[in-house]
């Protein structure tokens, strides 16, 4: 029960750090970071320059911000395409399936063989590199393992008996998938979403680093610090602000939705 | 049984195979500019009507689409991969001369990965809440949290720059693939050794080790000795979904280090959009996951004895 308690307060400040780190980006009043101003490189942190300037006088802070909105569309989409995709699909197989079933399964491992940093990065270089180009593939690369997961627990779920209790009753297959089975391995889902969001944030950042297709009037935290790699020893904070935020936001989204790894395990031998 | 198994994997990966260079053949095909004009302007020539008619022609992209796709995945197999639009290269031969750079970045991160996870993960087993129980928690949410390449950059920096100790962008890259490793190792490591600590509670709790325990064995002998099967098979699950995402980590891990592998060759050729290089690495990948699972498969069988008598499907 304590243990409860505590895991719920994690996630609640999580969450309310999460909300203000948003907001920090979101309402701080900052430059337009396109400007640049070559008198006045490498500022440090000041009242009109929140986190200083970099190497082309442009405000750290304000690129920051922006590609805070871009990470955050990624993770977004990437996230919520393949939890709900991901999940219909797997309940689908594990509840059905059938002929459709080894579809479902086959789409499962063929996005699961293709690596999808790889495919991201073919197709940022041939369509140009863009967050929703790349929340897309992410997310249906990612599908493959909401799949199996769904899957194995809906399989799970369908041998129990009050499932049996619900056809009996004359439920439909739909009905039952959704308001009797969804609710019991959900929680499962949500833990497992969890991890992967937090992989997101640098696996987006690792596409920007290797900058396929890069514009510099659209910075993300990985082009600024594959630009600022060169002054990690001269000026180690313009290397520093990009690492906080990709680090923050990934502890973020970890005690979200994590805290869960050793529920109910045996402590015969401790 | 057996044989029937054998027939859908192989069909199975088949399928794949035939998906993925469907994919890859529509995907150049849906390019805003056509392969002909790409080649001309990647070799520098005007893009006259003449020029983009002969190219056209001599590529063979007047013919119908389905005997276009045939000639060109009849050719992959055959060994004929094309030649590069960019540096107009043949690709194989610079695929096979870069190839052992990737292969020892992702085998010697990924093994010497799951000998650290099998340790670290056996040591935080035993001691449930010990030090390398907790150690081990916080390399899991700190690789989870540091982007590959950061370390890199810091790696260079504080070797390379800092103490000048090691140089990794000059002579022979074999330092640089050291790094490349042991980062890697470290990552596979961090999130292996968790899975690897489950699986060993998972068998602790099992009525076999239970019942050694009160017989008077010691229990980390137990769970070195005769638990070692099934934690072995869920590590070797892991890994076989991490193969793919290890040409991810590895195309980081070589761009940050300049190492001359496949995967910065793509890079590089992807920055002139030179499509004929991605349709053959895409190809090779498909190829190289196939070996993978087929070679994991084969050891998984070997491993669960529950699977091999086909108990498990």
């Amino acid at each position: 029960m304590a243990k409860d308690r505590k895991k719920g307060k994690s996630g609640k400040i999580a969450f309310v750090f999460l909300l203000l780190y948003i907001l920090f980006f979101a309402f701080a009043p900052h430059p337009k970071y396109i400007e640049t101003d070559v008198l006045n490189t490498f500022s440090l942190p000041s009242s009109q320059h929140l986190l200083g300037t970099d190497h082309l006088g442009r405000d750290v802070y304000a690129l920051l911000a922006a590609g805070a909105f871009r990470t955050l569309e990624v993770v977004f989409l990437a996230t919520a395409l393949s939890f709900l995709g991901g999940s219909f699909l797997g309940m689908l197989l594990g509840y059905f399936g059938g002929v459709w079933g080894s579809v479902i399964q086959f789409f499962a491992d063929f996005v699961s063989v293709l690596p999808s940093f790889l495919a991201a990065m073919a197709l940022s270089a041939l369509f140009g590199f863009s967050p929703l180009m790349a929340g897309v593939v992410f997310g249906v690369g990612n599908m493959g393992e909401y799949i199996n997961q769904a899957a194995v627990l809906t399989e799970g779920m369908k041998k129990q008996e009050f499932i049996d209790a619900q056809k009996v009753l004359g439920l439909g297959n739909f009905q039952i998938m959704l308001s009797h089975i969804l609710p019991n391995i959900a929680r499962q889902l949500f833990v497992f979403m969890g991890n992967k969001a937090a992989g997101m944030v640098s696996l987006y950042a690792g596409l920007a680093f290797i900058g396929l297709g890069t514009d510099i009037t659209k910075p993300d935290w990985g082009t600024l610090l594959y630009q600022y790699r060169g002054y990690l020893t001269s000026y180690p904070l313009l290397v520093f602000w990009p690492t906080l935020c990709i680090v923050c936001l990934t502890l973020c989204f970890h005690l979200l939705f994590d805290a869960s790894e050793e529920e109910e395990e045996s402590t015969l031998y401790d | 049984m057996r044989v029937r198994r054998m027939m859908a994997f192989c069909l199975r990966w088949l399928a794949i195979f035939f998906v993925a260079s469907l994919l890859v053949f529509g995907v150049v095909r849906l390019l805003p500019t056509g392969p002909a004009v790409h080649y001309l302007t990647g070799m520098n020539l005007p893009l006259t009507q003449e020029n983009i008619e002969s190219i056209t022609k001599s590529m063979g992209l007047d013919k119908p689409l389905h005997q276009q796709y045939l000639t060109w995945v009849a050719k992959f197999l055959q060994g004929d991969w094309g030649t590069s639009l960019t540096s107009n290269l043949d690709i194989r031969t610079e695929f096979m001369a870069k190839m052992p750079y990737s292969l020892a970045i992702s085998l010697g991160g990924i093994s010497f990965g799951a000998v650290f996870a099998y340790g670290i993960g056996y040591c935080a087993a035993v001691h449930r809440g010990g030090f390398w129980d907790r150690g081990s928690r916080v390399l899991a949410v700190l690789t989870q949290a540091i982007p590959v390449f950061l370390i890199a950059i810091v790696v260079i920096h504080f070797f390379g720059v800092k103490l000048r100790i090691a140089k990794f962008f000059t002579g022979d890259s074999h330092l640089a693939i050291v790094a490349s490793i042991l980062i890697m190792a470290c990552y596979k490591a961090a999130a292996w050794a968790r899975v690897v600590r489950k699986a060993f509670r998972e068998e602790m709790s099992k009525s076999y080790v239970r019942f050694s325990i009160a017989r008077g064995f010691d229990k980390k002998k137990v769970l070195l000795f005769h638990s070692y099967r099934p934690v072995l098979c869920s590590l070797i699950a892991v890994m076989i979904a991490d193969f793919a995402s290890v040409f991810g980590g590895s195309t980081v891990l070589e761009f940050a280090f300049a190492i001359p592998g496949i995967s910065y060759f793509l890079v590089s050729c992807m920055k002139h959009s030179d499509y004929t290089v991605l349709q053959s690495y895409i190809l090779v990948v498909i190829c190289w996951m196939f070996l993978v699972h087929l070679l994991f498969g084969l050891l998984l069988e070997v491993l669960d004895v529950r699977r091999r008598k086909g108990g498990l499907e």
